[in-house]
């Protein structure tokens, strides 16, 4: 069965393995992926361990569901303390690396300790083998790729692995797969490279049993059409991620030069149509019909000739909209450079984004920047910044160290222009005018986020009908509900939902973009207990899954307390509240969060959860959980 | 009237659907290197080529089989394998030009694409048309147009730049 | 397992699918623009967007006419439509 892959523990201290079957009774309690590492996470790592140090533990895992017949069942998940935020790190990632490491035999890896020099995992057919990697130290994660192939003797492994800025600490380097597949947020590349870990590569011969195969085979075939005549799934195939942009910069809805604007006019070379005419096809991830992914060779400068894929909507605000750049050059040539160094493409831009904000308010002069001219706009400076951050030069050094620490450094006012929640960044996206879609980055687990608990479909004008259908499914939901996206009303719950949704697909091993993410029609709580029952034979209801997930998101809340979260974290930068939206529609113009409308939309979020007025769990929530006694250190 | 399997590598999106279903369809299981067919990449490069039997008219396998043991499906056209013959010599892998022929080593015998018997799976989930599965009669038509394109392509720029020169 | 009504489910999901429309992003009104335009004006608020056919018969917003929609959104918020 696919329930047979086994948890391994590599101690890099001593260099010992050990491996274990992972129990049915925790399957069924946290499904896999994210919901175990989430266990894994709570029960292994120390309160007030260094996000850096040999105390903290690296995840690693396939989701429930990864390999198997259901669709994009692609997902790795990684996860640890943050070195970005000291709260959860946690970090998803598609490509071919999770049914890889399946095949291996494994669905866990608990990597604790401190190799003495740079190491790489070798997971093979049920063994794992650590080997030096003091030649791959200093190679860019594309080589890193190439290079352990080479060395194994076989193009087929997949290799997960850090860059040059996961080596230099970065706090928001990245764990990366293939040529663009990024364990993104939270800086769990920074964590493999203060253990000196590489790269895990992974080649496996093992079969994956399905309960039943025939069976498994019609439903994917019947999931698969599901999702891949929406319309956002026949975009993306077009247009990958960037096709968001089409509706975010034209309603009004984009971070624009840091936080000043919400609209980017005539920015024609930067939309998705014409990055796609840069574009020689789309790739799909392990088992996808919507292969989002662009594929493109850069045509001008330095890189002429190299081979990339992407980029993701993300990166059309990180060298786009947040830095006032209006040119698909910068577009394509920083999606290639943070694949490269393995940078977090979203926090990289963020951070050079707020840097050009200092810069232009003379909080950061040019004797800072070593002479970097950091005007919005500049392209030069953009790109020279990556470098730097990557390679820890100049101002470079200092952004490096993520939102927090790095305003700290430059001091004065720098804080207050940190667009953040829990130290960490927020997408190009402006919240302002959608209550609901700012919820979401207020409270998610790993610090303002939007693929923790955004309600994007909030956007779409729904009938209420169709909201109550969505949303009513399988915990009912009798409070107000409401089609416009200013509203504050009825929007917590959405969140909510939102996030067991997310937290249950992470678990599974599944892309988001085959659940209700952008596409209201997509498979969800209704569809995964026949997937997972086809699959695995375990039997589970709708609620038993949305449960495994309120398991998990309950014990990152626990992890984040016990780090420290106060209910004060879960909030938005002043600038939400006391700044108006100066651009776009009508609908979005002119607005600003409403403090106290804010207030009462956290207090209503706290009470669905079950939460005190703190944001801590109630007792009775945590025994409806079975979470009173954590951690139990079953695993 | 035969159908056969067409390949597109330039629609081919690297998602290795046709492997998992192909695994599944023949043994069960999700195992990549147990499938009749293969996506065959060079990564970092951006090269993907799908490889799968080509069920040749000549079929080099066949030709070199000491045991007689392929033959072909009269009704599917499909090349297939009589286990009861085969003495497990690999000869076919040898000969193959394409490397269509695999080798299963969890059974000890080789494998090959057999069409799935006429409903091939690989073609029926690849939704970009990367595989294709179609009727003979259709092929040099389907081939003819798609040279035309390229072709028109190529003259309506000529055209243009001729005219834009003035 | 209720494996009939799960299945019926997604394929309802397929059967309820619409293309050849796009929702105007002002007043949410389903539009239909005729085959292939570049631009198109919403008949219910006068905002214009620019189309893009990703595929034959399927079009979405690329884009405003900015200075249509500008125009368009200076003269509401003057007569103070956009507040809520």
């Amino acid at each position: 069965m696919a329930l047979s892959r086994k948890i391994a523990y590599i101690d890099l201290t001593n260099r010992r393995v050990r491996t274990a079957p992972i129990p049915l009774e925790m399957r069924k309690l946290y499904l896999g992926g994210r919901g175990l590492d989430m266990y894994l996470l709570y029960n292994h790592v120390k309160p007030g361990a260094d996000p850096l140090g040999p105390d903290n533990v690296a995840l690693v895992s396939a989701g429930l569901l990864t390999g198997t017949l259901a669709t994009a069942s692609a997902r790795t998940h990684v996860a640890g303390k943050s070195p970005l935020t000291g709260f959860v790190g946690s970090a998803n990632m598609g490509g071919f690396f999770g049914p890889e490491l399946r095949m291996a035999g494994f669905d866990h890896l608990v990597i604790t300790g401190k190799a003495d020099g740079p190491v790489y995992l070798w997971i093979h057919d049920g063994e794992i083998e650590i080997r030096d990697a003091s030649h791959l130290w200093g190679r860019d994660a594309h080589q890193t790729q190439t290079m352990v192939r080479q060395e194994l003797g076989d193009d087929d492994i997949q290799v997960m692995t850090i860059g040059v800025a996961g080596e230099n600490l970065v706090r928001f380097a990245c764990v990366m797969t293939s040529l663009k597949n990024a364990a993104g947020r939270t800086g769990m590349g920074a964590l493999w490279g203060s253990k000196n870990l590489k790269a895990i590569a992974a080649r496996g011969r093992m079969d994956i049993k399905l309960a039943f195969p025939e069976e498994a085979l019609e439903y994917n075939k019947e999931i698969i059409t599901q999702v891949t005549s929406a319309k956002v799934s026949k975009t993306m195939q077009k247009l990958g991620t960037l096709f968001i942009w089409g509706t975010t910069n034209s309603t009004g809805l984009v971070r624009v030069r840091n936080f000043q604007s919400n609209q980017i006019p005539y920015a024609d070379d930067i939309e998705p149509e014409s990055i796609e005419e840069e574009m020689i096809g789309t790739a799909g991830c392990f088992g996808c019909q919507v292969h989002c992914r662009g594929r493109y060779f850069i045509k001008k400068g330095p890189y002429t000739g190299a081979y990339v894929e992407g980029p993701e909507y993300t990166s059309l605000g990180a060298f786009g909209a947040e830095v006032g750049c209006t040119t698909k050059q910068t577009v394509l040539v920083g999606n290639h450079l943070v694949n490269m160094y393995g940078l977090d493409t979203l926090e990289t831009g963020s951070m050079i984004a707020w840097a050009m904000e200092l810069f232009e308010k003379g909080i950061l002069t040019e004797k800072d920047t070593d002479g970097l001219d950091l005007r919005f706009g500049n392209d030069e400076a953009v790109i020279e910044a990556v470098h730097q951050i990557a390679q820890r030069r100049g101002i470079g050094d200092i952004l490096a160290e993520g939102p927090l620490k790095a305003a700290e450094k430059i001091g004065k006012d720098a804080i207050k222009y940190l667009i953040h929640v829990k130290g960490m960044s927020n997408l190009h996206s402006d919240e302002r005018p959608t209550p609901a879609l700012a919820l979401n980055i207020a409270t998610a687990s790993r610090g303002s986020d939007h693929l923790r608990s955004r309600p994007a479909i909030d956007l779409y004008h729904l009938p209420e009908k169709v909201l109550r259908k969505i949303y009513g499914n399988p915990v009912p939901y009798d409070g107000p509900l409401t089609s416009d996206y200013r509203d504050y009303e009825g929007k917590p719950w959405e969140v909510i939902w939102q996030e067991m949704c997310y937290e249950a697909v992470d678990c599974l091993g599944i892309c988001k973009y085959h659940t209700v993410f952008l596409g209201p029609n997509m498979p969800n709580f209704s569809e995964w207990p026949r997937l997972i029952q086809l699959n695995t034979g375990l039997e589970l209801t709708s609620k038993d899954i949305w449960d495994c997930a309120d398991r998990a998101y309950t014990l990152e809340r626990l992890f984040n307390l016990r780090e420290g979260l106060t209910r004060e974290m879960d909030w938005l930068p002043d600038r939400y509240f006391d700044e108006k939206t100066d651009r776009g529609l009508p609908v979005v113009r002119g607005k600003s969060i409403d403090r106290e409308e804010f207030k009462k939309m956290i207090d209503e979020y706290y009470k669905l959860h079950e939460w005190d007025e703190k944001g801590r769990p109630t007792k009775k929530k945590l025994e409806a959980l079975g979470l009173q006694d954590e951690p139990t250190h079953k695993l | 009237m035969s159908k056969i399997l067409v390949i597109n590598p330039e629609k081919c999106t690297g998602c290795r659907l046709c492997e998992q279903v192909c695994s599944v369809k023949h043994e069960r299981v999700v195992n990549f290197y147990r499938a009749r067919i293969r996506v065959v990449k060079w990564e970092m490069e951006g090269k993907i080529l799908p490889v799968v039997c080509q069920q040749c008219e000549d079929a080099p396998c066949m030709a070199a089989c000491p045991a007689h043991a392929i033959a072909r499906n009269p009704e599917t056209g499909a090349l297939e394998v009589n286990y009861d013959l085969c003495i497990g010599c690999r000869t076919c892998m040898n000969v193959c030009p394409f490397g269509a022929m695999g080798f299963d080593w969890v059974t000890n015998r080789v494998i090959k694409c057999d069409l799935c018997g006429g409903d091939p799976q690989c073609a029926r989930f690849c939704e970009t048309g990367a595989i294709l599965y179609v009727d003979k009669a259709e092929l040099s038509g389907i081939k003819q147009r798609k040279g035309a394109e390229s072709l028109m392509d190529l003259m309506t720029k000529v055209t243009t730049a001729i005219s834009a020169a003035g | 397992m209720s494996k009939k009504t799960e299945e019926s489910a997604a394929k309802k999901v397929v059967k309820g699918r619409t293309s050849g429309q796009f929702r105007c992003l002002n007043c949410f009104e389903r539009l239909t623009p005729p085959p292939g335009a570049k631009t198109f004006t919403c008949p219910n608020c006068g905002y214009a967007w620019r189309i893009y056919w990703f595929n034959p018969g399927e079009p979405r917003i690329r884009g405003p006419v900015w200075d249509v929609n500008e125009a368009q959104t200076q003269k509401s918020m003057a007569e103070n439509k956009g507040g809520k």
